[in-house]
């Protein structure tokens, strides 16, 4: 009783400051936050996935003589993929404004577009129904809040079944064309 | 019998009289009664009065009461799971017995909590409450800012509930929120990473927002609603009695030496009621039973009838089963969340070769500003503390005109995005049709 006492009177010297019942308190307080530290740790770190159950980011899409000339929605990936006579490429329909679909939209007359010095002739864009980003057929953003253009993705012939083989994880620059 | 005596007892603490016959029996029933307990047992005709407060926080707490005990039933009703959610909430809607009732009130309340909270606010800064007045040992800025984290929780419960339904509003609402979440820098992606579970909007999302909704959020909110009162009587009640002080006789009263209810018991010293006390108590003051307790009975009451009437009238719709691939034209967020849809739409900047996606700037930059001026505000307001608890107090002039601007900006941007926004989020007047957009790409 007297010790503790002492120790909480107001004429506190610096030696009861590294006294040894100080230590104690320090090592007790230190021991109760390291516990709570890790507990809360353990916590959020169990919240924290280490197995996905989502579809895999490579995937089949079909022979490249079954994918119909011109656009193809594969709606549960939304990515549109276009085959041109015997090339193909993938656009993804994801907005990089903030996620949402965008749509194919139809032109009523070809377009003169001019992308890095580039003069291309358009017939369809994609506009994002959310906060109206627009985008021409190669992805190129040129009207909303989208702050860049449309991803693009590799594709690629699975060398088992002749089948085209998208891969989300792999993203292309806008010349990439695949040719089967 | 014993125990109907003690039976009694508990009861008479749950209970209080209607009709005090004396001072005594009206303070009994106050400092005796286990829910009355922390309110005053005295308080002053201006802090009752109606056109004051407007009784906004009192419609608030019944308002999230209302959404406790509907969404309690709800639970039992409602499976968060995403092949069943959307058919377990259509069961509510069209098979359980007063289920659509239910849900109707529950989502009606929530709009209307929005609202409410939001007005509660710009009531406490119009009314200069948030400052400091005469009574010894106020620190009302604490308050506000407990206010502000309270108006964020209420967003945040209305943002996670209507998640739930698992409908099309659900899923495009998610994805642009988590979206505006991952536009931060460095660590954006890996929030969005957490906050979904994974990285598709999934089982693991739609479980994380359901528990966040029934458990996290509402217990954060009754704590900081719990503390918010705490602090309501800490800070000698609400604002106008300060000011109702400062112009009653200049002589103050001592604080009294006695033993005194306190919160937590019976203390020695001087306690906040003590220190609040009035000079010309008899004349400005009443007892809280009944009239204090009456009023609060009328808001309960009033706005209980006032949200089942908007929920028969106002049914709570539901949209088609969530689909990924299909983006409603136009997609919108709910009206409350319209001003940061508008304000994410226009805020995309270009400099140079950089591009700042407007995700970033408007979804996460301007409300965190918007965030820290109202929480810095209180601390940087010059005027006397003659203008704490007055409605547009001429010292305070030039605050509430740019406070009154920045709430008139959001409910310009808000009435745009909820009126004259039409598909690929097109301007269009009201008179003005909209065209058809094809459902399929």
């Amino acid at each position: 009783m007297n010790e503790s006492d002492s120790a909480q009177s107001p004429k506190e010297t610096e030696k009861d400051k590294n006294s040894r019942r100080a230590f104690l308190q320090k090592i007790g307080v230190g021991s109760v936050l390291l516990g709570a530290g890790a507990t809360g740790f353990q916590s959020v770190r169990a919240l924290i996935p280490d197995i996905l159950y989502e579809a895999s980011e490579r995937f089949k899409i079909g022979h490249p003589a079954q994918i119909s000339e011109g656009v193809t929605f594969i709606e549960d990936r939304r990515l549109y993929v276009f085959k041109e006579g015997k090339t193909f490429y993938a656009i993804s329909g994801a907005c990089t404004h903030l996620g949402c679909t965008v749509k194919y939209t139809k032109l009523n007359q070809p377009k003169d577009i001019e992308v890095d010095g580039l003069k291309k002739k358009i017939n369809f864009e994609f506009h994002c129904p959310c906060h109206g980003s627009k985008f021409y057929a190669d992805g190129t953003n040129f009207a909303g809040p989208a702050p860049r253009p449309l991803r693009w993705y590799k594709l690629e012939q699975s060398p088992d079944d002749g089948q085209l083989i998208v891969d989300l994880g792999e993203e292309v620059e806008q010349n990439f064309r695949l040719t089967v | 019998m014993q125990f109907a005596e003690q039976a009694k007892k508990i009861y008479n603490k749950l209970v209080w009289t209607w009709n005090p016959g004396s001072e005594k029996e009206s303070g009994d029933a106050i400092v005796k009664n286990i829910l009355l307990h922390w309110f005053p047992n005295k308080i002053s005709k201006g802090s009752l009065s109606w056109n004051y407060s407007f009784y906004l926080g009192t419609v608030s707490f019944v308002l999230f009461s209302i959404l406790t005990v509907t969404g309690m039933i709800l639970m039992f009703l409602y499976v968060p799971s995403v092949e069943r959610a959307y058919s377990s909430v259509k069961d509510i809607e069209f098979v359980v017995a007063f289920g659509w009732l239910l849900r109707s009130v529950h989502r009606i309340s929530a709009h209307l909590m929005v609202a409410v909270v939001f007005l509660h606010m710009v009531r406490v800064f119009l009314t200069g409450a948030y400052k400091n007045g005469t009574s010894v040992g106020s620190n009302r800025p604490v308050n506000w800012i407990v206010g502000i984290v309270l108006l964020l929780s209420t967003l945040l419960l209305s943002f996670t509930g209507y998640l739930l339904p698992w409908d099309q509003l659900a899923y495009w609402a998610i994805t642009v929120g988590t979206n505006i979440a991952s536009s931060a820098p460095v660590v954006g992606e890996k929030i969005r990473f957490f906050l979904l579970g994974g990285n598709t909007i999934n089982q693991n999302a739609l479980i994380r927002f359901y528990v966040l909704h029934v458990f996290f959020l509402p217990v954060l909110v009754l704590f900081l609603f719990l503390y918010h009162m705490w602090r309501i009587r800490k800070d000698g009640g609400l604002a106008i009695a300060d000011h109702e002080s400062l112009n009653q006789k200049p002589e103050k009263a001592l604080p009294v030496k006695s033993k005194t209810y306190s919160l937590l018991g019976i203390t020695n010293g001087t306690s906040v009621h003590v220190q609040t006390t009035m000079v010309n108590e008899e004349e400005n003051t009443v007892s809280s039973v009944p009239h204090l307790i009456r009023r609060l009975w009328l808001v309960t009451l009033a706005t209980t009838a006032a949200t089942i009437l908007l929920a028969i009238l106002f049914t709570a719709p539901l949209e088609e089963a969530a689909n990924p691939s299909v983006t409603p034209n136009p997609a919108k967020a709910p009206w409350y969340f319209l001003w940061l849809q508008e304000i994410v739409t226009d805020t995309t900047l270009k400099l140079g070769f950089i591009t700042i996606n407007g995700a970033f700037i408007g979804g996460i930059v301007l409300p965190t500003l918007l965030i820290a001026l109202a929480v810095w505000w209180p601390y940087r307001d010059p005027s006397g503390t003659g203008s704490a608890g007055v409605w547009f107090s001429s010292e305070r002039k030039k605050q509430n005109y740019a406070f009154i601007g920045i709430c008139v900006v959001i409910i310009i941007f808000t009435v745009i995005g909820t009126f004259l926004r039409g598909p690929y989020w097109n301007f269009y007047w009201p008179w003005e049709s909209w065209p058809t957009m094809p459902v399929k790409f």
